[in-house]
């Protein structure tokens, strides 16, 4: 205090008490760094070594640089060898890479991996998970299952059915048709139909393990990529005409002139159609409202 | 040398100079009060030098760090789809070990009874059993929610791209997961025992019976036999309540320990 009176005799002693009690939380750095530059856009820690002249920070900033003084692996381990050695020398070499890669990096993209889960996403969750628990709890209260009959083997009932979440799988079972339109071209059923549909999950199956292997890439969003969003909206849309297939009874004797071919036919149209029309609408929005939207954001990571 | 303590530093004249108002003065005498018995300012020290070690190390949020709030905010809750499957799956394993206090897999009758064990079971929870026709409600729901939950946040995960680069595996142990979520609910709505449960285990070994070359076996390991019965509903009963919970509770695991290492993915 002091120190700082001497300096600025002009001022008075409370005015400078003031400030330098304001100056504990940051020190020198938070101030350059708020003068710097307006658009830093890490955590604050003026960790930022090409200074104000680089103008968008996006690594996320703060990652904290590889202790020097730390001892490496290889100290650490010195008496292993073999496999155990081998790996802690890649460990070191790649943590060597990384931080050199970290260090002369100019790479725009993809340096943010992700954010951390603790407490960015989770204070959110907790509170509306507590929500869900209210609801669940409410619901329960409010619409208890009722008490079927009994199992009674020798009587089928008119409706069988699973509770709705493998709707999907039942209404495969109900794709006989196809099997004999399959039929018609190979001249003999590949297999019985209850066979066929049963197979048909497969296919379903393995194309969802394999989505992350057909779709690379850095894009993100569904307007930066409007063709997976398209095959995304065509799963959606037929996992409910599945599902609707497997109730096709209930519905052609509810509703007037429906009819079962019209809708197995349906079923596979209609993901089509959405499917087409979230192309075109994703295409469009790609170029014109979500470029303004986010110019900033596509600088860093431009459409592919 | 006198015996009155002296002030180490000269506090008087630094209030004096604060012209602070009674409030205030009272405020700062108490804490310096206590300060001098209790040692807060150690204390303050402590959550001061954590709340900055916290917040230093972190980066922003996307959202923070692309101006992007006013456009984004509507698609946080997606977010929680993740934890929405856990918490309904707490709430199972609560409800459902409160159901398995009373639950029998036997699908013999008692003498003169013209349903099975399992079945009366069923009835004497809803309508004996205090608290018992809540507790089935709350697994029934939660079952349905935890689903449904689970569906969507596949969903959302396709939608936002979630699934590239350092994720495939997570998606990969997703599906995984989702197909044993369906499982777990089709062997619980085998359970009671009722007209649709023996039906939907009659269709799910029709379904076993007619995949080639394994099918007789997989009808056999799951079902028990060629056609739904008592061997059956025990199969079910030890799939949902040993089997399943080991291996999903373990995989759910894994799964939110591999987003805890990985970070949330981009863009929000
Ligand atoms: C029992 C079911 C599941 C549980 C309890 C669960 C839980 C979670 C949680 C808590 C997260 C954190 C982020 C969030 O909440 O959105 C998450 C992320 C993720 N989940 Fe799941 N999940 C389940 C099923 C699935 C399924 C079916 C898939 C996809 C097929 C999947 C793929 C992923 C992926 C790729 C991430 C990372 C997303 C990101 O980093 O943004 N999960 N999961």
């Amino acid at each position: 205090m002091n120190e700082n009176t001497n300096t600025n005799d002009d001022r008075t002693a409370a005015e400078t008490a003031e400030e330098a009690e304001l100056r504990t939380d940051g020190g020198e750095a938070s101030e350059t760094s708020r003068s710097s530059s307006e658009l830093r856009t890490d955590g604050g820690e003026p960790s930022d070594e090409r200074g104000p002249s680089s103008e968008l920070r996006t690594d996320g900033g703060a990652i904290t640089p590889a202790d020097d003084d730390s001892p490496s692996f290889r100290e650490r381990k010195e008496r292993t060898d073999g496999l155990s050695r081998l790996t802690y020398e890649y460990f070191e070499r790649s943590r060597r890479e990384d931080q050199v890669l970290r260090d002369d990096s100019d790479y725009v993209e993809r340096d943010v991996l992700g954010f951390p889960a603790w407490p960015h996403e989770m204070i959110r969750n907790l509170s509306i998970t507590s929500f869900f628990v209210g609801v669940i709890l409410f619901v329960s209260a409010t619409m208890p299952p009722p008490l079927e009959a009994p199992a009674n083997p020798t009587s089928t009932p008119a409706v069988i059915l699973p509770d709705w979440y493998l709707y999907w799988s039942f209404g495969i079972l109900k794709t006989q048709a196809l099997n004999l339109e399959l039929a018609v071209l190979g001249g003999q059923t590949i297999a019985t139909d209850r066979t066929f549909a049963v197979l048909l999950h497969g296919p379903i199956i393995v194309m969802l393990f394999l989505v992350p292997f057909l779709n690379k890439g850095s894009a993100r969003r569904p307007v930066e990529q409007p063709f997976w969003s398209a095959v995304g909206v065509f799963g959606v849309i037929l996992s409910f005409t599945l599902s609707l297939l497997a109730i096709k009874n209930l519905m052609a004797a509810r509703i007037p002139i429906w009819t079962s071919h019209m809708q197995l036919w349906l079923s596979f149209v209609l993901p089509f159609i959405g499917a087409t029309i979230a192309y075109a609408v994703l295409k469009s929005m790609r170029e014109g409202y979500m470029y303004d939207l986010n110019r900033r954001y596509y600088r860093l990571r431009p459409p592919r | 040398m006198s015996l009155e303590r002296t002030e180490e530093f000269d506090r008087g004249d630094w209030l004096e100079d604060k012209e602070l108002s009674r409030v205030e003065r009272g405020y700062l005498l108490t804490l310096m009060w206590l300060d001098k018995r209790l040692r807060l300012v150690d204390y303050l020290e402590l959550l001061e030098d954590a709340y900055y070690k916290t917040n230093l190390q972190m980066p922003k949020s996307h959202t923070e760090q692309y101006n992007l709030d006013n456009k984004f905010w509507y698609w946080y809750p997606l977010y929680s789809l993740g934890s929405l499957s856990i918490i309904a799956y707490v709430l199972l394993a609560i409800s459902g070990a409160l159901l398995g206090f009373y639950y029998s897999p036997s699908a013999t009758s008692a003498a003169g009874a013209d349903a099975t064990i399992a079945y009366n079971q069923i009835v004497f929870i809803q309508t004996d059993l205090n608290f018992g026709f809540m507790l089935r409600s709350i697994h029934r729901w939660a079952a349905q929610f935890m689903v449904a939950a689970v569906f969507l946040h596949m969903i959302r995960v396709y939608f936002t791209g979630a699934y590239k680069e350092p994720r495939e595996l997570n998606w990969i142990l997703g599906v995984v997961l989702i197909l044993l979520t369906l499982l777990f609910g089709y062997s619980g709505y085998v359970l009671p025992w009722n007209q649709l449960a023996f039906w939907a285990a009659q269709i799910g070994l029709e379904m076993a019976l007619s995949v080639p070359l394994i099918g007789e076996w997989a009808a056999q390991l799951l079902f028990g036999g060629f056609s739904p019965g008592a061997p059956t509903l025990m199969r079910m009963y030890i799939l949902h309540v040993f089997v399943l919970p080991f291996v999903v509770t373990s995989l759910i695991a894994i799964h939110v320990g591999i987003v805890w290492m990985q970070g949330i993915a981009e863009p929000h």
